[in-house]
């Protein structure tokens, strides 16, 4: 009842927010149509597929996720600068109230974005001579799991760790990051050599790999990226949720 | 059994101490003020007895539960409406007073029942449909209050609750404070002077810490010597050395 009750209020104030129309879906689907453009006006010689729909749809998903991730963050420091969530804690809630609050609305949020991504691509997909696999992408849905997971878990991290100024700008290098070393703008495998190891330590490129491959139905390597994703999921949620409840106490030290 | 009981409850901050072994003891129904300059240590002790931080050393009770060992069972018995106005501003005023309700955990019809009643209470039927962040002050703090009485508690902590409102807006206020007196114990911080004379049964005066003087507006104005509780307050804690330690003797 409790946890129902701060989610459906989380959920509420990130809809309401016209910002979070903008990133969370505005944003990458401008990214999918203006990729898709820039796809068209390489030249087929160039073996170039990055950005051809079936590789732009599972890293424009990824990269609409980051957003989700700068939402949990902005919404839990700004609870947190303001006397609420302090409000909250002299009421019967516990931490674990909070922690799925914040991450049961979002996740939600998440899959909507994710399904709502795959459909604009379905439609981009038409104006290709991609055709791509409605069980592929339902795959990829479920593969993003994790990557929800973690997003979120990031945003809840930092959003209790770092205060309602400092929050956001962290979230955008990690959007950053994410982007880039995860390989929505450019071929990591391409490159080689350390910037390929990095993209490969992170969870990023791997989020994306398992998402592409789900598109397209192959499943080599795809257990392995799945595995590392969600192996970094459960590291940042563990994480998220120990400094969570130690703020928690700490605050009302 | 008092509503609340401190017994020489101190709180330190390093080598600060926001509240210094202070017994106070508040009866049920009664609306209780603590007056005291910034730093006198007033929010920090309504702190500790609504659980919202530990106490160093001492213990304090709501309704006999301690807030240190039990403070699950005080979370049920208190409500606060602190000095900011801690409202989920995206959400209308019926959002809010829903949400609260699920947080302790009512069933639809009860939900429906205590809605309807603190929307009668409090006059908000205008606003009931207007998100958080659109109200003014005066309504913000309504609302505010209103939350804070969601959980039925047995004790009120009022922080500050007319801060920053116009006269209206805090009359308006004092009207819904004193609609609540006697159905349950209030504990009302001000830096208003009248309104602690208005509203309050007894009123303790902090400074640095500790109580300095406790009792109702006649006794206070007995022991200082002056009449009016601002005089009374500004002799208590502002008089000669020797007037304030004879003050204070015959007072604890």
């Amino acid at each position: 009842m409790k946890k129902k009750a701060f989610s459906i209020r989380i959920f509420k104030e990130i809809i309401r927010d016209p910002l979070s129309f903008i990133f969370c879906l505005g944003f990458p689907l401008v990214m999918l149509v203006v990729m898709t453009l820039v796809n068209d006006s390489i030249p087929k010689e160039t073996g170039m597929t990055i950005f051809r729909i079936d590789n732009l749809a599972g890293g424009i998903a990824v990269f609409g996720l980051t957003f989700i991730m700068l939402f949990v963050c902005l919404t839990a420091a700004k609870d947190r600068s303001g006397a609420f969530l302090v409000r909250l804690y002299a009421t019967p809630m516990r931490s674990g109230d909070f922690i799925v609050g914040y991450t049961a609305p979002t996740f939600l949020l998440a899959v909507i974005q994710t399904v709502i991504t795959f459909a604009a691509s379905v439609v981009v997909s038409l104006f290709t001579e991609v055709e791509l696999d409605f069980v592929g992408l339902a795959l990829a849905a479920i593969t993003l799991f994790p990557t929800i997971i973690m997003f979120i878990s990031f945003g809840l991290l930092f959003g209790t760790v770092f205060s309602e100024k400092a929050a956001p700008g962290l979230c955008s290098i990690i959007i950053s990051l994410a982007s880039f070393l995860g390989g929505v703008w450019f071929d990591a495998e391409t490159t080689g050599g350390v910037l390929l190891k990095i993209c490969k330590i992170l969870p990023f490129y791997h989020s994306v790999k398992a998402a592409r491959l789900a598109i397209t139905l192959n499943f080599e390597g795809y257990g392995l990226h799945l595995l590392i994703t969600a192996v970094w999921a459960a590291v940042f949620t563990i994480a998220a949720v120990f400094v969570f409840k130690a703020r928690m106490r700490a605050d009302i030290l | 059994m008092f509503s609340i009981e401190t017994r020489s409850l101190t709180k330190k901050y390093k080598d600060k101490t926001a509240v210094n072994s202070i017994d106070l003891t508040v009866n049920e129904g009664e609306l209780f003020a603590l007056l005291g300059v910034n730093g006198a240590g007033k929010t920090t002790t309504i702190r500790m007895l609504s659980c919202l931080c530990k106490p160093t050393s001492g213990e304090c009770f709501i309704m006999g539960k301690n807030c240190l060992t039990e403070a699950d069972e005080v979370k049920k018995l208190v409500g606060i409406s602190t000095q900011d106005t801690a409202v989920a501003e995206n959400l209308t005023v019926l959002e809010n007073m829903k949400m609260f309700c699920g947080i302790y955990g009512y069933s639809p019809e009860k939900a429906a029942e205590i809605i309807d009643k603190m929307i009668s209470l409090f006059n908000m039927e205008e606003v009931k449909n207007q998100r958080a962040k659109t109200l003014s002050g005066g309504w913000k703090r309504k609302l505010s209050i209103t939350l804070a009485l969601i959980g039925e508690p047995k004790v009120l902590f009022l922080d500050e609750p007319t801060l920053g409102l116009d006269v209206l807006a805090r009359r308006e206020l004092w009207k819904v404070v004193r609609s609540l007196k006697g159905k349950i114990t209030m504990i009302l911080t001000t830096h208003y002077m009248d309104e602690a004379e208005q509203l309050a049964d007894r009123i303790a005066i902090m400074a640095n810490g500790e109580v300095k003087a406790l009792g109702t507006l006649e006794e206070l104005e007995t022991l200082s010597g002056e009449k009016g509780l601002e005089n009374a307050f500004i002799k208590i804690l502002g008089g000669g050395a020797d007037e304030k330690e004879s003050v204070l003797n015959k007072n604890i």
